[in-house]
């Protein structure tokens, strides 16, 4: 497929406002895109490498707008493109603008035509480009984007920029994609009324068919008048579940794509999980014990880790011997490189093939938690990890296994996944205590004691539950001590992107120290769009300078702020930042005299650390 | 079989001037020679670059072609004087490029050929311009240029028979004139192009100060340099494409 043809359909999906009518874009699109597919599937939702590859482009807005530069002409720099985007409020619309092609290449004189970029060659460009590493690989990659957008219209441009940062913003989330997916090559044509030669036809939805006195003739003409954006949704529920649990375990859209085209459901349902694949996190909702029985009638109780959630992939080698240990954040980043301590435990201690999901936590020499951001310490190192090993100790605690000797079972109920475990981690401290109670004081007493030996709180699961990647469900509650509240001066703010490119969107918090403010941390969350409107009015007036897109406010306004927990952190002037920071409210009672100090925060900190 | 010892100086300047463009590339050891070609990323810049024979002390190929990181392999030949020689050796069994530079022994892991990109076509260029200057005249222009502007423009005035390297900015301009006199040769024609200093600058970098290099020129035509090495037993030729002259 030429990218040209992928860009011109990425633009009508933009174009198109209803979800439905976005589904059958994206359908059409798959249905067209021959052995392009898992490639234009990952495109589509901003994609180049599947999303449990933690791989990267690694370029950033600043490398981009230098490419842009480059190709955009002569004299064009890197600022001259910043200044469009704080006008344009997003890399796309900026990219479109130019009319790049100036620079010529060598093809074009010894006797080869370029017929446009196709869908194939992007995708080995930017794979190339996400291979370059070492010195001299930021040249290399600014010289590789150059030749790709030189080589683009206006609308290639534009879809080519967003890809680069991996956000396409044409309404295509994963939800898209799938069922995108189950309507392109699941769904069965309805041809019982319709013909052979009008098999192509889109058959009719069920409302239409219930319009009574309507004659065949004026249905179908009808039917055939909307053909080009006629949102049908034919898939059933059975087979949107299909490929839903295909991407839960392989997170490979692309690969679903392909094995539902080719081998339809049954293909799917013979799609398994990997060692050295990692799925997505299984998630709790907020809950209580009173919740959980109410549901349940008993439940599943674990001590909640206050550490980084890590899921472990043991792959054996020819022999069945365990031979590779890889570790996988939540968002499924490999993390392996930082954790030596912990692959060297679990290289010891568990039998391979397996998957296991759990906490790593950091400890102190008596072995008791300590807090969550000695943790980060650890995770995500790249240099020093071996000072940082001794530094900051950390103990893995295993919670859940979803794979273990050839057999998946995220379908097992937890009480089955945890006696697996046991069995396959050969060591009692490393795996969770699990309690199965209906017992409400039971429970409570248990709550108590994890408190108490420095815990963040309990886990409640349904014992009976599926594990469900990436799920948000109502089968793990977490329970954990009420959230607390700040009250914060905004003192910047930062103007939102695309749609939101009118607004301010991202907002910068302060505390008073004296009589000066000093930075503690931003929020983005928690804004409704309205709210997001009514702040802009709110705090325009009272922008200072601008910069880009960042503004500097006059402090004026106090924002009420909660937070799960108040860490030392480097990145801001208080020495504080707030973790999980979500917008409460404006507090149109308080003045900015009235809002927390630096002194408060402080013994916050002080008192969660205890 | 490969086997080949060669100065340092030589093997250096020659994958200096492939480096500039690329990071990656196919060596060919040809019996007679060993040359490389290679293109840019974005396909606009392109190195060709032949060794004969007789540039090493002692040469044995028989037509194989390698994979190299160029990068990688100039650190290892970094490691000489200039006046030293360094040895090369294929391993065919451990497809590994054995160097050797007095005591100092070392092993190059080797790409493999076919992840390399492809060597580009040569575009069959006539062009109608022609001027050799020395190197260091071409490197006073292009710094020249490079003070105003991102691009460098290059015209004959066939007419007042010289040679421009202009370059035009948002607010100033240079121009460098270059008269016949001036030049080792110039064969006059109708010539202006527009080129990218990016590259330019980058080519110029391996363009030692004292070569003689040719530059041959068209309108809104790529540019060719080129100019020789190790004492005349070598050659590199550059390849430039143009960027559009707007108005």
């Amino acid at each position: 497929m030429q990218f040209a043809e992928f860009a011109t359909r990425a633009s009508e999906m933009e174009a198109e406002p209803a979800d439905l009518a976005t589904v059958a874009l994206v359908r059409d699109l798959f249905c067209d895109a021959g052995d392009d597919l898992p490639v234009v599937v990952r495109f589509v939702h901003g994609r180049v490498f599947p999303a449990w590859d933690s791989t990267t482009l690694d370029v950033g807005p600043r490398l981009l707008r230098g490419a842009i530069a480059r190709a955009a002409g002569q004299n064009v720099t890197a600022a001259d493109v910043e200044d469009r985007l704080a006008e344009e409020g997003e890399i796309g619309a900026v990219a479109a603008g130019y009319d790049f092609g100036g620079q010529r290449g060598l093809a074009a004189f010894a006797g080869g035509d370029d017929d446009g970029l196709t869908v194939a060659e992007v995708d080995e460009t930017l794979r190339e480009l996400a291979a370059a590493a070492g010195s001299g690989s930021e040249d290399r990659k600014l010289n590789t984007l150059f030749g790709l957008f030189n080589r683009t219209t206006p609308e290639e441009a534009r879809y080519l920029a967003r890809l680069v940062l991996g956000e396409m913003r044409i309404g295509v989330g994963e939800g898209t994609v799938r069922d995108a997916i189950a309507e392109a090559f699941l769904a069965v044509e309805e041809t019982g009324e319709t013909t052979d030669s009008e098999a192509d036809d889109e058959p009719n939805d069920e409302t239409r068919d219930e319009t009574d006195g309507e004659t065949r003739d004026e249905s179908e003409e009808r039917a055939a008048a909307d053909d080009d954006e006629d949102p049908l949704t034919r898939a059933t529920d059975e087979q949107l579940r299909a490929v839903e649990r295909a991407l839960q375990v392989s997170n490979d859209h692309g690969m679903v794509a392909a094995v539902a085209r080719d081998d339809g459901e049954s293909g799917l349902a013979d799609v398994r999980l990997e060692v050295g694949r990692p799925v997505q996190a299984m998630l709790a909702q907020a809950g209580t014990a009173a919740d959980a029985l109410d549901e349940w009638g008993e439940a599943a109780v674990e001590r909640k880790f206050d550490g980084a959630r890590v899921q472990v992939h043991v792959e054996p080698d020819d022999e069945g011997e365990t031979a590779g240990v890889s570790l996988y954040s939540r968002n499924m980043d490999d993390v392996t490189a930082a954790l030596p301590d912990v692959v060297e435990f679990v290289e010891s201690r568990v039998d391979a093939p397996v998957i296991l999901d759990g906490e790593v936590v950091a400890v102190d020499d008596d072995g008791a938690p300590r807090p969550f951001q000695e943790i980060l310490r650890r995770f995500r190192r790249k240099h020093d990890v071996d000072r940082m090993r001794d530094a900051v100790r950390v103990e893995l605690h295993a919670f859940d296994c979803l794979h273990a000797d050839g057999e998946d079972l995220l379908d097992a109920p937890v009480t089955e996944r945890h006696a697996r475990l046991s069995d396959v981690l050969d060591d009692a401290g490393a795996v969770s205590d699990l309690l199965v109670s209906d017992d409400g004081d039971e429970i409570a007493a248990f709550e108590e004691a994890a408190l108490e030996a420095g815990h963040e709180g309990i886990m409640l699961k349904n014992p009976a539950s599926a594990y469900s990647p990436g799920n948000r469900g109502k089968n793990w509650l977490k329970r954990k001590p009420d959230v607390e509240t700040v009250d914060l001066v905004v003192t910047g703010a930062e103007w939102g992107e695309g749609r939101r490119a009118n607004h301010l969107g991202t907002f910068l918090l302060s505390v008073r120290d004296g009589g000066d403010y000093v930075e503690i941390g931003k929020v983005a969350t928690g804004i409704t769009d309205e709210e997001l409107a009514d702040l802009s009015t709110l705090l325009e007036p009272e922008i200072v300078s601008e910069n880009g897109q960042t503004v500097e406010l006059n402090p004026s306004v106090v924002f009420e702020v909660g937070y799960e927990e108040i860490q030392a952190s480097p990145t801001y002037s208080s020495g504080y930042a707030l973790r999980f920071p979500r917008f409460v409210a404006v507090r149109e009672d308080k003045e900015v005299a009235d809002a927390d100090s630096l002194a408060r925060i402080e013994r916050l900190a002080e008192s969660e650390s205890r | 079989m490969f086997k080949a010892i060669v100065s340092a100086s030589t093997l250096r300047d020659a994958l200096d001037s492939v480096s500039v463009l690329v990071e990656e590339c196919k060596i060919r050891l040809n019996e007679d020679d060993l040359s490389i070609r290679a293109v840019d990323p974005a396909n606009v810049g392109m190195v060709d670059l032949t060794l004969d024979a007789a540039s090493f002390e002692s040469y044995e190929a028989d037509g194989g072609v390698i994979g190299v990181n160029l990068s990688k392999l100039e650190d290892f030949v970094g490691m000489a004087n200039a006046d030293q020689l360094v040895e090369l050796e294929l391993d065919e069994e451990t497809r590994k490029l054995n160097i050797r530079i007095d005591g100092l022994s070392s092993t190059l892991a080797l790409i493999d050929p076919d992840s390399i990109r492809q060597e580009p076509d040569i575009p069959d260029l006539d062009l109608p311009a022609e001027i050799v200057l020395e190197g260091a005249q071409l490197d006073r222009g292009i710094k020249a240029a490079d003070m105003v502007s991102d691009h460098v423009r290059l015209r004959v005035d066939d007419a007042e028979e010289a040679f421009h390297i202009q370059a035009q900015g948002d607010t100033d301009d240079v121009d460098f004139q270059l008269d016949a006199e001036d030049l080792i040769d110039l064969t006059s024609g109708t010539a202006d192009s527009l080129f990218s200093l990016d590259y330019l600058k980058d080519m110029n970098k391996a363009i030692p100060k004292d070569a003689e290099v040719t530059v041959e020129l068209g309108e809104e035509f790529p540019v060719k340099l080129h100019y020789r090495i190790a004492e005349g037993q070598g050659n590199v030729t550059y390849m430039l494409a143009p960027r559009i002259q707007s108005d």
